[in-house]
């Protein structure tokens, strides 16, 4: 089992610019231009913003694929949403994902994030993990976002239970949580990842990184369209590089930018990829705003991020 | 909102201090080893706001029984890291690892052969791979905004300072007067501060018998006045000895038969005194000097015009003045 450690810092959760029957490559590429100077890892096929629920595992493998050729010359580490419905589906998927990437993997690095109670419920976690990570030889990061878990009578709970957490974190295979979820959830979480010193608990919610950041870092949709002001306040909340520039307005950069970004999380609403995606398609980035599944677009959203980002 | 917002601070700095628990283990062990062996002093150095946690932890230890100081990184580098010696022990803060000026005097400091313990969260950074022992302060989640000011990382270290201090202080079997004596600007100064005259016995007192008393009588006295002594004067009024209960004690172990015995037989002749004007502090120094524990009080004339026991002066069940 390769245990390498995850990253730290700014994680951004990719938008997946879409052509007809595919990924749209030279969007992509632009995109990756745009964000991978100011990210310290990506998500790709991300639950929520990247639509990885509604991916086909074919889409998935070219976005990946794409991804990595593009990143040959910029090693970064990448993080790929592979859940499935169930338990095999999953299983399945990593271990196609592995057959392809996992003897040529990324320079950067290459972790599976899955998302467990989504298909599996808390009971026998820690056994179908351990009996799953004996199979793979390329890192998990779990995630937990009860957004994306839909109850059933079968699966009851919507977070992954702290003791259970516990137990988990003990398996050296498992590199990283990224968590959504309240406060009081996020310290128990903290004390039961405490025994695993570079285990990696990321912030999945923009709005609580920017408010009380994890030393861990944050995975940030809004990060497609302002890298570069989420990379300053990533790097000054976690003080990933204390290298920072002491210049006289620093402080007010900070707070300028800070400010930008809490306006612009609170600008996405309900359906930020679709937003992000559109203003990008506007500014030239990718070809089109084009979702798997279409959602009904919020225009005086938009209109207000676009002003936003050309106030700032 | 406000009082919501006051409490999310509170417990993301609570539970900061919490995974400290988790994180403290033999290193800390070796940490308090190497501060109880060093024949120097510990010195504490940080930037910015972990150089304010640095100085309170400095006077932390002072005032538990490490002797500490606090240099500053950028004075370091500018002649001040001349105050180090390879008897003492450097304590750097950075929650980092990574703070500049802190990074460029540890390698000077490591050639001097000073030991360097490093309170951090960036256990791989330079400050740690610098240092000979390495604490892990780091915490999962800061309570403010932005990076703007850290905030749950300086209060663990700060707690951590504090656990270090209190386990040092116990490994010392650091008393109670040892902190008094630590302690000038509390009751203890204020005491200090009083003038011998204010402190002092006087009047009925005083203990006192006369030349040619004998030792019952002068016993007696001793244990009435509650001194642990007698003066004896002449008939002048004018010092011209003090029996002790030390001077009972050499009297009975030489063999001599106390009770045929005169004052005048056994005490010490010379007994020393002090000015009614000198302070509580200048008394302390005089009696460690002689190692007594009773001073005299003389007028110009020499004549006796009260006495003070060590204990007057640190406090014997209650501060007393004058006796009262």
């Amino acid at each position: 089992m390769d245990s390498s450690r995850a990253p730290r810092g700014l994680m951004v959760e990719l938008i997946t610019p879409l052509k007809k029957g595919g990924i749209d490559g030279p969007g992509l590429e632009k995109l990756l231009a745009r964000v991978v100077p100011h990210a310290q890892g990506l998500l790709l096929a991300g639950p929520r913003h990247g639509e990885g629920e509604h991916m086909e595992m074919a889409l998935r493998h070219e976005l990946l694929k794409k991804t990595i050729d593009v990143l040959a010359s910029r090693p970064l580490p990448l993080l790929m949403w592979v859940s499935g419905h169930t338990e095999a589906q999953t299983r399945e998927n990593i271990l196609s994902l592995q057959k392809h990437f996992g003897e040529d993997r990324p320079k950067g690095g290459l972790f599976w994030v899955d998302s467990p109670l989504t298909y599996h419920s808390n009971r026998g976690l820690p056994d179908y993990y351990r009996e799953l990570l004996a199979t793979i030889s390329i890192p998990l990061v779990l995630h937990n976002d009860p957004e994306v878990v839909h109850t059933t009578r079968t699966f009851k709970r919507r977070n992954i239970r702290t003791a259970v957490l516990k137990d988990l974190v003990q398996n050296e295979g498992i590199a990283g949580l990224i968590f959504s979820g309240s406060l009081e959830r996020a310290h128990h979480y903290q004390r039961a990842c405490r025994s695993r010193q570079h285990f990696r608990l990321y912030d999945g919610d923009e709005k609580r990184f920017l408010e009380h950041p994890s030393m861990g870092g944050v995975v940030s949709v809004g990060a497609n369209l302002a890298p570069g002001a989420w990379n300053i306040i990533t790097q000054s909340s976690i003080q990933l590089h204390a290298h920072q520039e002491n210049y006289p307005d620093r402080l007010q950069q900070i707070w300028e930018s800070g400010d930008y970004l809490k306006n612009m999380v609170g600008l996405y609403g309900p359906s930020p990829a679709a937003l992000i995606k559109e203003i990008l398609s506007d500014m030239g980035i990718i070809r089109s705003p084009d979702m798997l599944q279409p959602v009904e677009i919020d225009h005086d959203a938009i209109e207000a991020l676009k002003s936003l980002m050309r106030d700032f | 909102m406000l009082i919501e917002q006051a409490k999310e601070v509170l417990q993301i700095e609570a539970q900061s201090i919490l995974g400290l628990m988790d994180q403290i283990g033999p290193t800390f062990k070796e940490a308090v080893a190497v501060i109880l062996k060093a024949r120097g002093r510990v010195i504490l150095t940080g930037m910015g706001k972990s150089g304010l946690v640095a100085r309170k932890i400095s006077a932390t230890l002072n005032s538990t029984g490490t002797k500490s100081f606090f240099l500053h990184p950028a004075e370091a580098i500018h002649g001040d890291i001349g105050m180090a010696t390879p008897d003492d022990v450097v304590l750097a803060i950075s929650n980092s690892g990574h703070t500049v000026e802190i990074n460029k005097i540890l390698p000077i400091l490591k050639q001097m052969n000073v030991k360097i313990i490093s309170f951090t969260g960036g256990l791989d950074s330079p400050m740690a791979h610098h240092s000979d022992l390495v604490i892990d302060v780091g915490v999962e989640r800061e309570a403010c905004p932005l990076g703007l000011a850290p905030t749950a990382s300086t209060t663990a270290a700060l707690a951590m300072g504090d656990a270090l201090a209190v386990v040092l202080l116990k490994s010392r079997h650091f008393s109670k007067k040892d902190f008094r004596r630590f302690h000038p600007g509390g009751s203890l100064g204020e005491r200090l501060s009083f003038k011998v005259r204010d402190v002092m016995v006087t009047d009925n007192h005083v203990p006192k018998v006369y030349l040619g008393t004998g030792i019952p009588p002068a016993l007696n006295e001793i244990n009435d006045k509650k001194m642990g002594a007698t003066l004896v004067l002449d008939r002048d009024q004018k010092l011209a000895g003090l029996i002790s209960d030390g001077d009972l004690r050499r009297a009975l172990t030489r063999g001599d038969d106390i009770y045929r015995k005169k004052v005048e037989d056994i005490m010490t002749a010379t007994p020393k005194t002090i000015d009614e004007n000198a302070t509580s502090a200048e008394a302390i120094a005089l009696m460690e000097l002689n190692a007594i524990t009773h001073l005299v009080i003389v007028d110009v004339h020499e004549k006796v015009i009260g006495m003070v026991h060590l204990h007057d002066l640190l406090g014997r069940e209650g501060f007393k003045i004058n006796g009262q």
